[in-house]
């Protein structure tokens, strides 16, 4: 592969994100998003001002799991869905067709990287001046956390589109893929585990995390946030099955990337055989 | 310089391209004539790299194009029938992405603008979004000539041109083919066929059935009195 090629492809895509203002409007929803929930997030018990970081993360922690994948998705599927005639002048130049889609996804990944470092970066600095802030540790790790949830579901959506041959059938693919993982998925495990009794079910149900990255992403979030303390007994078990924090820490980040770079490198072999 | 050997291309149970084989000489202006459908912008696809044969071989340059896809493409500039840029760039800033991804100077999208018998001016720092058809195919000719390949393939290059348009693009070739550059183009216009190319591939659903110089179509028109329009429905027919 020639970096040359990839990192061209790469810079265009970034700015005709900026231009068509996906960029600029997925950070504003994210820096409203972590100021709306850390100022009204304690509506419910009568009380109204900004919260901690760790509160405040939690509760984005929620939100971010839906609307991530939606967003990576959308934007993935939109740029990687070919157009007539742009497709076959950049194909037909000299380079190769995984330098295209390497760089396509290296853009988007920048372009919505920005937005998150814009949108809940200036959320953050709001919070920081507004509370005491000495819970913030947690807050980076989440912001990390949703940008790797944006690069696995920008190569999910590249995979659907690259196995999609019309526009709007890749649309109808990638809900499909937001509906699953996002919300069928543990309801399929819950359904499965009650197929076994009590210890398998459990360890079937820590397995089955692995897969669904937004589940690997709320349960290291949840643990980045103190999670023992939020998952009690369970999380205790977790982390148990996972051999102790450190191992668990390292095998959440290895099936991250594994499930960014799968749907990648399946894609590249897919394109690889198919006509423009 | 182009060598394609028993081409044969299926979409599902069509066959798209059946058996073609053809040689290109250096400097030939070679035309790929045909009605709609008959296989045409396939083979020209096949050559740039976009269409995956089903079976047979093409060699560009020396390069199998499956087996070297990088090298073939490197000799060789391709402009589609209909190209597609982003609305939201400049014409500039679509040259300069062209120019990096061929790893050429800027300074080369100056002398393509201002090298051609083309109006490219007044268009340079306008939006794609604000260019209009026929105006997005020069650009697309302006990428095209950008890294000066040998090798030129032209599908179907006049059709969204308007007639002044035409007219300059049939300079703006012959210009090329004075440089020594290798065309390629497909179209079903026997004009374009007659005032560009030295030779011509006859196609009838995915068929070669001519392969004749235009000198010797000329003479065959003068020598039965017939027009070129009859000379092509003949091979038409007889397939």
């Amino acid at each position: 592969m020639e970096i040359n090629s990839i990192l061209t492809i790469a810079r265009q895509e970034l700015t005709v994100a900026i231009r068509n203002k996906w960029t600029v409007i997925f950070a504003f929803v994210f820096g409203s998003l972590v100021l709306a929930i850390s100022y009204f997030g304690s509506v419910t018990a009568a009380e109204i001002g900004f919260q901690g970081f760790n509160r405040t993360t939690a509760s984005l922690l929620s939100l971010v799991l839906y609307l991530i994948p939606l967003v990576a998705l959308m934007m993935g599927t939109q740029s990687f869905m070919s157009t007539e005639g742009g497709d076959d002048m950049l194909f037909a130049q000299p380079v190769l067709r995984s330098e295209v889609l390497l760089g396509k996804l290296l853009g988007l990944f920048a372009a919505l990287v920005t937005a998150t470092f814009v949108g809940f970066g200036l959320g953050g600095l709001v919070i920081a001046t507004q509370t005491d802030a000495n819970d913030f540790t947690g807050y980076p790790i989440f912001v990390g956390l949703s940008l790797f949830l944006s690069l696995i579901f920008l190569s999910l959506s590249m995979l659907v589109a690259v196995g999609c041959k019309r526009r709007t059938s890749a649309y109808g693919a990638a809900l499909l893929v937001w509906f699953f993982f996002v919300i069928f998925y543990d309801l399929l495990v819950l359904g499965g585990s009650l197929l076994f009794k009590e210890r398998t079910a459990n360890y079937f149900i820590f397995a089955s995390l692995f897969g669904n990255p937004v589940d690997i992403v709320r349960v290291a979030g949840l643990l980045s946030l103190k999670g023992e303390e939020v998952f009690g007994a369970a999380g205790a078990a977790l982390l148990k099955f996972l051999g102790g924090e450190w191992r668990a820490i390292a095998a959440l980040i290895f099936s991250l990337i594994f499930w960014a770079a799968t749907p990648t490198l399946i894609s590249f072999r897919l394109l690889r055989k198919q006509d423009i | 310089m182009i060598e394609v050997r028993n081409l044969i291309k299926r979409f599902g149970d069509f066959v798209a391209v059946n058996g073609v084989s053809f040689d290109i000489r250096e400097g030939e202006s070679f035309a790929l004539l045909g009605p709609n459908g008959s296989g045409k912008s396939t083979i020209l696809k096949c050559l740039a790299g976009l269409t995956t044969p089903t079976s047979g071989e093409i060699r560009i340059s020396g390069f199998d194009t499956q087996e070297k896809p990088r090298e073939s493409r490197r000799v060789l500039s391709y402009l589609p029938q209909r190209v597609g840029f982003h609305d939201c760039l400049t014409a500039r800033e679509v040259l300069e992405f062209y120019c990096r991804l061929r790893k050429l100077p800027n300074a080369r999208i100056d002398k393509v603008l201002h090298g051609s018998e083309f109006d490219f001016n007044g268009f340079c720092e306008k939006r794609v979004a604000e260019l209009s058809g026929g105006m997005k195919q020069k650009l697309g000719l302006a990428v095209a000539s950008l890294p000066d390949a040998p090798i030129l393939l032209l599908d179907e290059p006049t059709v969204s041109l308007d007639p002044a348009g035409a007219i300059a693009f049939r300079q703006f070739l012959k210009g090329l083919k004075a440089k020594g550059k290798t065309i390629v183009f497909t179209s079903h216009m026997l004009a374009d066929v007659e005032a560009l190319a030295d030779r011509v591939a006859v196609l009838v659903d995915g068929k070669l059935v001519a392969l004749e110089s235009v000198e010797a179509i000329r003479q065959r028109t003068k020598d039965r009195n017939e027009t070129i329009e009859e000379v092509y429905l003949d091979y038409a027919k007889a397939n």
